[in-house]
């Protein structure tokens, strides 16, 4: 076991907090989703009334839905006004070809075996940085905004459906717009594997504590495994 | 008939009594969505204005929007075409034909120039120069951008004027587009529906002629009045989707109690129309009253959004049909596929190093 050197403080407490109910959120908001696209269960014979089979799901939905929204606001303004080092949009550059030349190239190699030794990241590596800006910022914008729309069709003229109601057109009607969030939803169990894999194995590969790091904020360097 | 009759003195000629207009007027605003302090306006308008002229075309189309049409029960048919609108020219409807009636449309189009109203039944093949609808001599499409020119207002009637319908699904033989596709450079008042309500229609013509203008559109170019909400939203059976309680094959007992239709596919939760507000046929029933799902007839190109009996549109995907869950489950496993194999390869690479090391050592 090599002994550590280094223990820095990576992920502050917003960015903790941000990525939990994140997550939780997720997580309710794609099971609730599915079961009110498919919803499995009958209700036992009676009167309508007595009965939440459906309304329940989608409270849940719109309820999970709405501080999903919220901490992604938090999180945006975290990422421009929150100074932090590690949680920031600043280190962001894909435009730029000093982030996209050698550093993602790099990484990419690192990724595909191409390079045996791996480039070292505190924080976010250059891939990982582009993967959570297309999934998690673009996936949740567009799921954002087009739930917004759909949430907005039951009080036409209301305020998410005049700020929002813009989304049903543009995909071309209301159940074009329905299909296409349920089809992005998907992306996100997609995302939860590659994010797990990449992180355990960045664990096991660096031994970074990038792991428990999202629960302590402190990643580790450690000395190089004594041969 | 003369032409420029107001609704008061049709009505008057016909032996129809004061109250009797009045009460028309009021019904008409009902229709209209329009608070009762805007009827004088209504009964000034019918009053006091000529008839509007129309000229009525038809395209590509099955005449459903006719056949809807002239099962007007607020007013009738027979009000609408001797009484209340100055129909001039609709091949389907008129008593003359061929030259004769090419001549009426001529006239009309020269005597109100920039006044009447140009209502469209069907859509407009483009393709080949529109030789595959061929009306009087002429592609449909010439016809159509002769007569839209001193047009005040378009009415595109039903789905295929609207939006295309069933003429340019996938894969669109003939090249079909929706009125919009074609004029450009007139307001059109988009009525989609396959086919539209009958009382939809005349309230439309209406509203032209009581105001002017045209009634306040949505995002789709529809009168608000009766595409604002969503059939989903004014349903009667909402309570039993709320509850959960679904239709889950058309022989069980749930169809037997009206249950929600939503599980056989039912698209009222995202369609736009009064199917479930005015109902069919004089407020007889509407296709959900009698068992049926919505197939969503006034959105745009719902033929291309089905099946119509579940809930997800099948995608063509590499070739196939897949529905969103299908195409999510199988990148999902692709992802996790992918994971594993990086893992393996990560493993064994990590062996051969450690192997190499002992070796140095």
């Amino acid at each position: 076991m090599g002994r550590l050197i280094e223990e820095i403080y990576v992920w502050r407490l917003p960015v903790r907090l941000y990525h939990w109910i994140n997550a939780l959120c997720t997580v309710a908001l794609f099971g609730t989703g599915l079961y009110i696209a498919f919803p499995l269960f009958n209700p036992p014979l009676g009167e309508a009334v007595f009965y939440r089979g459906m309304s329940w799901w989608r409270y849940i939905h719109f309820a999970s839905a709405f501080i999903f929204t919220a901490n992604f606001l938090f999180r945006m303004y975290w990422a421009v006004f929150g100074g932090d080092k590690y949680g920031r949009f600043g280190g962001f550059r894909p435009w730029s070809p000093s982030w996209w030349g050698k550093p993602f190239r790099e990484q990419v190699e690192s990724y595909l075996f191409l390079r045996s030794k791996e480039p070292n990241y505190v924080g976010h590596n250059p891939v990982a940085a582009l993967a959570h800006f297309l999934f998690i910022f673009c996936g949740s914008s567009f799921m954002i905004f087009s739930g917004l729309a759909m949430y907005g069709e039951n009080n036409p003229g209301g305020f998410n459906s005049v700020w929002f109601g813009w989304m049903i057109p543009l995909l071309g009607g209301s159940y074009t717009l329905h299909w296409a969030h349920h089809l992005m939803a998907w992306i996100f169990p997609i995302y939860l594997i590659m994010h797990l894999y990449a992180v355990f194995r960045h664990d096991v590969v660096d031994r970074t504590s990038v792991t428990s790091s999202i629960i302590t904020g402190y990643k580790h360097k450690v000395e190089e495994e004594p041969v | 008939m003369q032409s420029n009759q107001t609704f008061a003195d049709v009505f008057k000629a016909g032996g129809v009594s004061r109250r009797d207009f009045l009460k028309f007027c009021s019904l008409t605003s009902v229709y209209l969505g329009l608070s009762p302090s805007m009827v004088p306006n209504i009964v000034e308008a019918l009053e006091k204005k000529p008839r509007t002229p129309v000229i009525w075309l038809h395209g590509q189309e099955c005449t459903c929007c006719s056949e809807s049409f002239i099962r007007s029960s607020h007013p009738t048919i027979e009000d609408i075409i001797f009484n209340l609108i100055s129909l001039d020219y609709d091949d389907v409807l008129s008593a003359t034909a061929g030259h004769q009636l090419e001549d009426v449309r001529r006239k009309t189009m020269k005597d109100y120039k920039g006044k009447y109203i140009l209502a469209v039944e069907g859509n407009v093949s483009i393709k080949d120069d529109g030789v595959y609808c061929m009306v009087g001599g002429d592609s449909f499409l010439n016809t159509l951008k002769e007569t839209a020119a001193d047009a005040a207002a378009i009415i595109a009637w039903g789905a295929c004027a609207s939006f295309g319908c069933v003429q340019n699904a996938h894969p669109n033989p003939s090249g079909s587009v929706p009125i919009s596709d074609v004029i450009k450079d007139k307001p059109i008042i988009k009525v989609p529906g396959c086919p539209p309500i009958s009382e939809v229609m005349t309230g439309v013509v209406t509203h032209f002629h009581t105001f002017g203008t045209l009634p306040e559109l949505d995002r789709f170019g529809r009168p608000k009045a009766f595409y604002n909400t969503r059939i989903h939203d004014k349903c009667y059976r909402r309570a039993f989707f709320e509850a959960g309680m679904f239709v889950r094959s058309f022989d069980d007992d749930a169809t037997r109690k009206g249950w929600c239709l939503y599980k056989m596919g039912c698209k009222g939760p995202t369609t736009y129309n009064s199917c479930s507000k005015i109902q069919w046929n004089g407020g007889t029933s509407f296709p959900i009253g009698s068992g049926h799902p919505c197939i969503g007839c006034s959105e745009p190109n719902f033929w291309d959004k089905g099946p119509f009996y579940t809930r997800l549109a099948e995608v063509p995907f590499l070739g196939s049909d897949s529905n969103a869950d299908k195409i999510g489950v199988i990148a999902v496993g692709a992802a996790a596929a992918g994971a594993a194999a990086h893992a393996a390869i990560t493993a064994v690479k990590k062996a051969k190093a450690g192997t190499e090391d002992n070796d140095n050592a």
